[in-house]
């Protein structure tokens, strides 16, 4: 990859986003950064893709909803899914009494949530690399 | 999240956003570190050059391959033997290593010839050894020694090897992980796809950025074989050249250390089709998780919670009488790239102990994304630092161990901080349930050793304390401020496994599953 290159781009600053269960969005966000690994691939647009299915089919699980197992990719993405959903129940049990559609709105905040922490407002001069 | 100036660098003014100290309510949106760029002139690194990172690091733990260096004999020295990547072929590539002795002489008339007699010669002298990796050097590329070209006429000459030439001389990136990069990408063009396996299960499996230190590999790879899942492939401790080639037909890629080693895993993704999954094989709760993983995606999640019961039951007394040991310990914990983050948040969970700063010499901001956001408040992160920044580090965090490669350690430890080898380990393996224990073990001697009490004493000075108060053991320095519950625990006890954790493994037998596809 070219470092000068990338040592040449300077971020602007993003603003993060806000949504009305911060605190426990905060929660749970922690609990990916101290836990996970999935969340931190090498480019932006592989991010994007890492969050976007695994924290769906994290919801899908936390909501009782089927989950598409069609492909290899999608099982690797659910094995993620499965341990995230299995700890967010043990440590936040919180989230059991919650319903689906609060469930719903949460992972929404959470995806955004890491969205910008990982990829839009993320300072990592790599992410937008075109090559591996 | 500020960023953090040493007293010492002062004079070279970039070196402040190579550091930062994680603040209260902050984010890795706040600041990161700068990484993975070029050395800053006046500042004296600690880094590996990228041909080291590619033959070192990723070429050379390959077990059935003789590594050749094109160049000085300097350098394949420089690269030989100072990390424990063992085998279980009586560690061929440990015990030799070959250069072809490049001199002023070939640098004026070239030295191609003297590289195919060299290739030839060594095939000669290892018949049994078929295959060969060759690597250039900064030598050898300025004069344009064209590598590919001879070891082709090799190849047609004798047909029964195959030779892999890594294009990786030493000026080729900022530092080592500019060679890990390279030989990643060559390694994929160059020789995935050119062998057709023989797959023996339902469950087949490329183990990626793994490299045997002391027997890692052998310790996760039993556990793969004991859940019925063939590993086609190492990429690249105890693997075979011939395996790696082999790489396209697997079903998953299972990815440990992601800083030296991903760029295979997206291009085996990009090309075949073959999903990526991170795993952390060191702490019983993220090794256990990630052997759940694997079950879960082959279906056979019962085998991996058969493992992961009898191991932790096994095991965890024997943990956890370190835990209540090392709790609150401070650790500086300085390894190379991944170990960082994969150690950040499991040694302070599982073990008690206090990360205070992490850094790594060659990581890249994203091996800092992922160190940052498992530490807590308070720990300063360092990019590519110098010595005398990590000794004012260490003059400021006051650290009860550091844990790290060879070179900073022996550097600490002249200022009395205990020292564990992070890099090729004191007495590992690490990895596996076992290995954590190994490790939680080796950090405990490491803090209590007794040495520590004579050391602190200058007995050049006229008025140097006297040795009055009798030899204190290391149980009696770390069981002085516990709990009689705790002391006298008739359930926690340490480690009571053997010298040799792993030439055991070797001679097992594995159950065979019935297979359910052709």
């Amino acid at each position: 990859m070219s470092t000068a290159s990338a040592a040449a781009v300077v971020k602007q600053k993003v603003e993060a986003p806000v949504h009305p269960m911060d605190a426990r969005i905060d929660e749970l966000t922690d609990y990916i950064m101290k836990n996970c690994l999935w969340q931190f691939h090498s480019r932006s647009w592989d991010r994007e893709r890492q969050n976007a299915e695994i924290l769906k089919k994290t919801k899908e699980l936390l909501c009782g909803e089927p989950v598409d197992l069609s492909t290899s990719h999608d099982r690797c993405y659910w094995v993620d899914a499965v341990c995230l959903a299995d700890d967010y129940r043990e440590h936040y049990p919180w989230i059991n009494s919650m319903s689906k559609e609060e469930i719903g709105s949460l992972m929404q905040g959470l995806k955004d949530r890491m969205d910008y922490l990982t990829i839009t407002g993320s300072l990592n001069e790599e992410l937008s690399d075109k090559h591996y | 999240m500020p960023h953090h100036e040493f007293e010492c660098s002062k004079v070279i003014p970039e070196r402040k956003k190579h550091a930062v100290i994680k603040g209260k309510g902050e984010t890795l949106a706040d600041a990161l570190p700068q990484g993975y760029l070029n050395t800053i002139p006046g500042s004296i690194s600690e880094r590996g050059c990228a041909y080291c990172g590619a033959k070192h690091v990723i070429g050379t733990p390959m077990k059935d391959v003789i590594h050749i260096s094109h160049g000085p004999v300097g350098c394949t020295y420089d690269t030989w033997q100072t990390k424990r990547y063992i085998s279980d072929n009586d560690n061929f590539q440990l015990k030799y290593t070959y250069a072809t002795d490049v001199k002023e002489k070939h640098i004026v008339f070239g030295a191609e010839k003297l590289l195919k007699q060299n290739i030839i010669e060594a095939f000669k002298a290892f018949p049994q050894i078929k295959r060969m990796t060759i690597y250039q050097t900064c030598a050898t590329a300025l004069i344009g020694d064209d590598i590919n070209a001879i070891a082709e006429e090799v190849m047609e000459e004798m047909p029964e090897v195959d030779i892999f030439v890594c294009n990786s001389p030493g000026f080729a990136g900022p530092s080592q992980s500019g060679g890990h990069h390279k030989i990643n990408i060559a390694w994929i063009n160059q020789k995935v796809g050119t062998v057709e396996p023989e797959i023996t299960g339902d469950h087949v499996i490329n183990y990626v950025g793994e490299y045997n230190i002391q027997g890692d590999q052998e310790v996760m790879v039993d556990y793969f074989k004991r859940m019925g899942i063939q590993v086609l492939s190492t990429f690249t401790g105890n693997g075979s050249y011939d395996g790696l080639r082999a790489m396209h037909r697997a079903h998953l890629n299972v990815l440990e250390c992601a800083r030296s080693a991903e760029y295979i895993c997206n291009e085996l993704r990009v090309r075949y089709g073959i999903p990526r999954l991170d795993i952390d094989g060191f702490g019983f709760k993220p090794l256990a998780d990630s052997l759940r993983k694997i079950g879960m995606f082959f279906g056979i999640e019962d085998r991996a919670k058969a493992i992961i019961d009898e191991e932790v039951a096994r095991w965890k007394p024997e943990l956890d009488w370190y835990k209540e040991r090392l709790m609150g310990k401070k650790v500086c914990l300085w390894p190379g790239g991944s170990k960082l983050w994969h150690w950040a948040h499991v040694i302070e969970e599982e073990m008690g102990l206090k990360v205070v700063s992490v850094y790594t010499k060659f990581g890249h901001q994203g091996d800092m994304e992922k160190g940052i956001a498992r530490c807590g408040e308070g720990t300063l992160a360092i990019d590519d630092p110098n010595e005398l920044e990590g000794l004012e580090a260490l003059e400021m965090l006051k650290p009860d161990i550091i844990l790290t490669g060879k070179r900073p350690g022996e550097v600490a430890k002249k200022v009395r901080v205990p020292y564990l080898n992070a890099h090729a380990y004191h007495n590992g393996p690490y990895k596996g349930f076992e290995g954590w224990v190994r490790f939680a073990r080796d950090i405990y001697n490491a803090i209590y050793s007794p040495i520590h009490q004579l050391s602190g004493i200058d007995i050049t000075k006229d008025n140097a304390p006297e040795w009055g108060n009798g030899f204190r053991t290391r149980q009696m320095l770390s069981d002085g401020n516990l709990s009689d519950a705790v002391r006298n625990s008739e359930t926690l006890r340490q480690y009571t496994g053997g010298y040799d954790s792993v030439s055991k493994l070797r001679e097992r037998e594995y159950p065979a599953f019935e297979r359910k596809v052709g």
